[in-house]
């Protein structure tokens, strides 16, 4: 059974008349990697400064293994933080930035020593002491910055967006390199992102945030699967988000359409909303799906196609290894466990919103 | 081609018009002639004249410490405003960066003027402030604030403030994350604002000049009190020392950012290494070696913070330096010295109190006014013995302005006449009317001064020189006006050497100027003449705000000493009041000569001054005024 590290409990913060979290509450396991994804302005930077103690909250607490560290100052934690722009001294050499907190804390010089060539070794810079922070590139500042946090061997390590900045394939990289870490490391990381592939790539459990709420946590098959609400469904991945209603018991009427599903408990006729990934939807000859439309779209992704499908007045989200060519009479099929139903809205954020980055 | 050419000339014509001036100066500060218009060879001998002038001395010395103390204070103070602006939310930054930025913009004077008003207003709560070093080092501080805020906030901005964090997250207390990762990136801006409010407090003037007290000089207003009584050829050595160090240290000001951005790409050398001992060991170790050394020699210099001192009020070039060293000498008492160009200017720094003047030299009708003003104390007698050498005569004299001589020393007297030139003037001169005579045009000389042009006029028609009737005053100012078109100049001291090098024919001059102006050119005649004069005398006197009371009479005393009643007589050539003085004068011509002590019948025709009131002092300013403006 995973140990409780971080207790936060109804954490609420506001700038001004801006409230970014509102009565939030959250606990971290030990060892895990755990992700804060949301879209950006949700909450979640804000959240990890709080645990890194750059920001108090208005109200609520953060407790640290079983002692409150809410207006703790950032020295005395036993965090350390990965920052967004690296944050790396331009001063110093790698080995002195590495070096920094450990002369802090009064170590002698040979441990330091085989600290900073652990630490290199370990984010793959053999080396690298000598150098300037301003010569390296991204991705290795990158890995300095890792280094520079982890040789204190804190018990959390937060990372805030820590691969923003980088190209897609360094970021593919450092992303195995960071649950290489983890693993080697045993520490706790809080990873916030509003990547939503890097999320579900990396994560023990994800903490999916809209306007300073939590919608949803869950491991990322949960998150991906089966979104609870419009929000999480259209922020994780792309989907077709449609308004339906729950006939009955795995029965739900989509565009005037039945489809067999396998949710139950949602009542008779009631008005829900279904989620169907665009992956999930099999065209076939017409006819022999459950409606029948056109192809208005289609584009080359690489590893698939990716087609609009005309039907009922509802443009369809298809992703498909078989090419339609635009025009063709397609008919629409869907695996009764390929639906994800889920209740209406019933605040603003729990909306599907545009992605903005 | 051509097109470049020109443009190059052209530039280079804009450099010549721009440093023409200064290229003058600096070409005349190797002249070994003293006068301008003559090239006497190329010599460095008014820089070694002018590092043996202590004075001099002393004022660099005092404008380097006040420099680098108020722009090291200045800039920790600046540095901290800059980072707690920096920490304010985007709207406040505004305002405060735009009240900060005030006083960069404000005019000087408007500053100087407002920090006196400040300093003497907190004499009301600490009546032993005095304005002075501190005063002028506060003053400094004040002014050079802005720029270190200026050029350490763009540093600040630039840098990245996930930095600070980052120390922070990694266990750094807030005052080591600061000194070891905030300080690095913004030290260029902290250099720079030093050596910019470094260069501002060196260059300053106005400020200085309102703020400082007795005694202490820094180079700016040194100058100043120097070219008053004409320019010596130090001054242009001094200047263009002075033009050298700015254009130093702006070229270092300009340069220094620039060299620290670009040192990191470069990976730790030990010549790296080395440099960075000397910024960060070597350099701040020997400015404060230089400051606290520099402090307790200049403590040691400084004559205005010695314990017992007297701080002395006297006309320019009106005792011979050596009797202040003779009494500094045989008292232990320290003498600190301060000038005064006219009686109008020193009044209202003696009634203003900013300074606390010990002994002040006003003549005859000013003292009536200080004492109609309550501004003087009595004197005590007890502690004046050598009173008995002053010739009663004098003392009876100086009753007319101070009844009882309760107030009053005579220390030297003298009349008002006209200083002309035999080789230039062939008419005889005993009446004021040559001064009207219109084939003396641009060869006269007058006095710029209310009372004695007012006094001349009045006298040549025939009335008081004291008059208060608004006629004959008109009829004065109408005549002045009439002999302004013949006037070459109206000058104070200049009158002195003006007419010894032979640039004018006729002068107003003071007796005591006209003895040292013979023994310089012999052609020059002074007369009284016959419709009458002034007669004045100058005394000491004690204000009553004076600090060191009794230290004033043992000066005033010792000045009533027969030997040094000489001593001064032989250096200022005025008339002394002191008779056994007069019976040690060596030279017969001199001892009997009539215009340092004319007869009696003489004196019959002349008048003292008195003091008319504001309201009369008023209207004779204001008729001034309307002849000098036309």
């Amino acid at each position: 059974m995973a140990r409780k590290l971080i207790d936060i409990s109804h954490i609420s913060k506001s700038y001004g008349d801006n409230l970014v979290l509102d009565d939030l509450n959250l606990y971290i396991n030990e060892n895990k990697f755990l992700t804060l994804l949301g879209p950006s302005g949700c909450g979640k930077t804000t959240l990890l400064r709080i645990l890194g103690g750059f920001e108090t909250p208005d109200q609520g607490n953060v407790i640290f293994d079983g002692v409150d560290i809410t207006n703790l100052a950032p020295n005395k934690r036993q965090l350390n933080t990965v920052f967004q722009k690296y944050a790396l001294f331009t001063h110093m050499t790698i080995a002195e930035n590495i070096a920094f907190g450990l002369k802090i804390k009064g170590k002698s010089k040979a441990y330091i020593n085989d600290k900073i060539k652990y630490a290199l070794k370990l984010v793959n810079l053999d080396g690298f002491e000598n150098r300037m922070a301003d010569q390296l590139s991204g991705g290795q500042q990158q890995r300095i910055a890792i280094a520079r946090a982890i040789v204190n061997e804190p018990k959390v390590l937060l990372l805030d967006e820590p691969l923003g900045a980088l190209d897609l394939k360094l970021r593919q990289d450092m992303q195995y390199e960071l649950i290489r870490l983890k693993n080697e490391l045993g520490i706790t990381f809080v990873y916030v992102t509003h990547d939503q592939e890097e999320a579900l790539t990396m994560s023990d459990t994800i903490v999916v945030m809209n306007q300073g709420y939590i919608q949803q946590i869950g491991s990322p098959e949960d998150i991906y699967n089966e979104p609870e609400n419009a929000f999480v469904a259209d922020f994780i991945g792309e989907s077709n988000i449609l308004p339906a209603t729950m006939v009955e018991d795995r029965l739900v009427k989509i565009l005037g359409v039945n489809f067999p599903c396998v949710d139950t408990g949602f009542g008779r006729n009631k008005p829900v909303d279904a989620v169907i990934r665009p992956e999930d939807i099999d065209l076939v000859k017409p006819g022999e799906g459950l409606l029948d439309g056109v192809v208005t779209h289609l584009i080359f992704k690489g590893v698939h196609y990716e087609m609009e499908v005309t039907a009922n007045n509802y443009e369809w989200l298809v992703h498909s290894t078989d090419m339609f060519p635009v025009g063709t009479e397609v008919g629409i099929k869907v695996d009764p466990f390929d639906i994800q139903i889920m209740k209406k809205p019933e605040s603003e954020d729990e909306e599907a919103v545009p992605i903005e980055e | 081609m051509i097109k470049s050419t020109l443009q190059k000339i052209y530039l280079g014509f804009i450099l010549l018009l721009l440093y023409a001036p200064i290229l003058t100066l600096i070409a005349l500060s190797f002249n070994s002639s003293k006068t301008r218009s003559k090239w006497g060879g190329f010599s460095g001998k008014w820089y070694v004249a002018l590092f043996q002038n202590e004075d001099i001395m002393n004022a660099l010395y005092t404008t380097l410490i006040i420099a680098l103390l108020s722009a090291l204070i200045a800039t920790i103070i600046g540095t901290a405003a800059a980072i707690g602006i920096q920490a304010l939310h985007a709207k406040f930054r505004a305002v405060m960066m735009g009240i900060t930025n005030i006083p960069m913009l404000n005019a000087d004077i408007v500053t100087g003027i407002s920090l006196m008003l400040l300093f003497i207003g907190c004499r009301t709560f600490f009546p032993q402030f005095s304005l002075g070093f501190t005063t002028v080092l506060l003053a400094h501080i004040t002014f050079n604030i802005p720029y270190v805020i200026l050029s350490v906030s763009p540093k600040l901005k630039q840098t990245n403030k996930y930095t600070y964090e980052a120390a922070l997250d990694l266990g750094a207390s807030p005052i080591y994350a600061f000194f070891k990762v905030v300080m690095p990136d913004i030290f260029p801006g902290i250099c720079s604002g030093f050596l910019l409010a470094f260069t501002m407090s060196l260059d300053d003037f106005v400020i200085t000049h309102f703020t400082t007290g007795a005694g202490v000089h820094t180079l700016s207003t040194k100058i100043y009190s120097e070219v008053r009584k004409g320019i010596k050829p130090e001054m242009y050595a001094l200047s263009t020392l002075l033009f050298v160090s700015v254009l130093l240290l702006l070229i270092l000001v300009n340069t220094a950012p620039q060299e620290n951005v670009k040192k990191p790409k470069k990976a730790p050398t030990k010549l790296r290494k080395a440099t960075r001992i000397v910024v960060r060991r070597i350099v701040p170790a020997t400015m404060i070696l230089v400051i606290v050394g520099g402090g307790f020699f200049y403590s040691a210099q400084n004559r205005s913070s010695a314990a017992n001192k007297v701080i002395v009020y006297n006309w320019g070039e009106y005792i011979d330096p050596e009797v202040l060293d003779i009494f500094e000498e045989e008292t232990g008492i320290t003498v600190v010295y301060e000038e005064f160009e006219t009686n109008e200017g020193m009044f209202p720094k003696v009634q203003a109190g900013a300074v606390s003047y010990d002994v002040v030299c006003p003549s005859d009708y000013m003292i009536q006014r200080m004492i109609e003003n309550n501004l003087l104390a009595e004197i005590n007698f007890d502690n004046i013995p050598n009173i008995k050498n002053i010739g009663p005569q004098y003392l009876k004299q100086s009753q007319g302005f101070d009844p009882e001589n309760k107030y009053s020393v005579p220390y030297c007297w003298g009349t008002v006449g006209i200083l002309y030139n035999k080789t230039l003037v062939d008419d005889p001169v005993d009446s004021w009317s040559i001064l009207w005579d219109k084939k003396y045009k641009d060869q006269i000389l007058m006095q710029n001064s209310v009372r004695d042009a007012f006094g001349i006029a009045l006298k040549y028609l025939g009335y008081s020189l004291n008059s208060t009737d608004l006629d004959e005053l008109q009829a004065a100012k109408e005549l002045l006006m009439k002999q302004k078109p013949l006037v070459q100049a109206y000058v104070v001291d200049q009158v002195r050497d003006k007419m010894i090098s032979g640039e004018a024919a006729l002068g107003v001059i003071y007796s005591g100027e006209a003895i040292y102006t013979q023994s310089e050119n012999p052609n020059l005649e002074y007369v009284i003449p016959k419709e009458g004069s002034n007669v004045w005398i100058d005394s000491w006197v004690i204000p009553k705000n004076a600090q060191n009371k009794e230290n004033a009479e043992t000066f005033i005393n010792f000045l009533c000493r027969p030997d040094i009643a000489k001593k001064n007589f032989d250096y200022i050539t005025y008339s002394t009041p002191n008779i056994p003085a007069r019976d040690l004068i060596e030279d017969d011509a001199i001892r009997n000569s009539t215009i340092a002590f004319p007869d009696a019948s003489e004196l019959e025709r002349c008048e003292t001054y008195n003091y008319l009131g504001t309201k009369f002092d008023n209207i004779y300013n204001e008729l001034w005024r309307e002849i000098k403006s036309k």
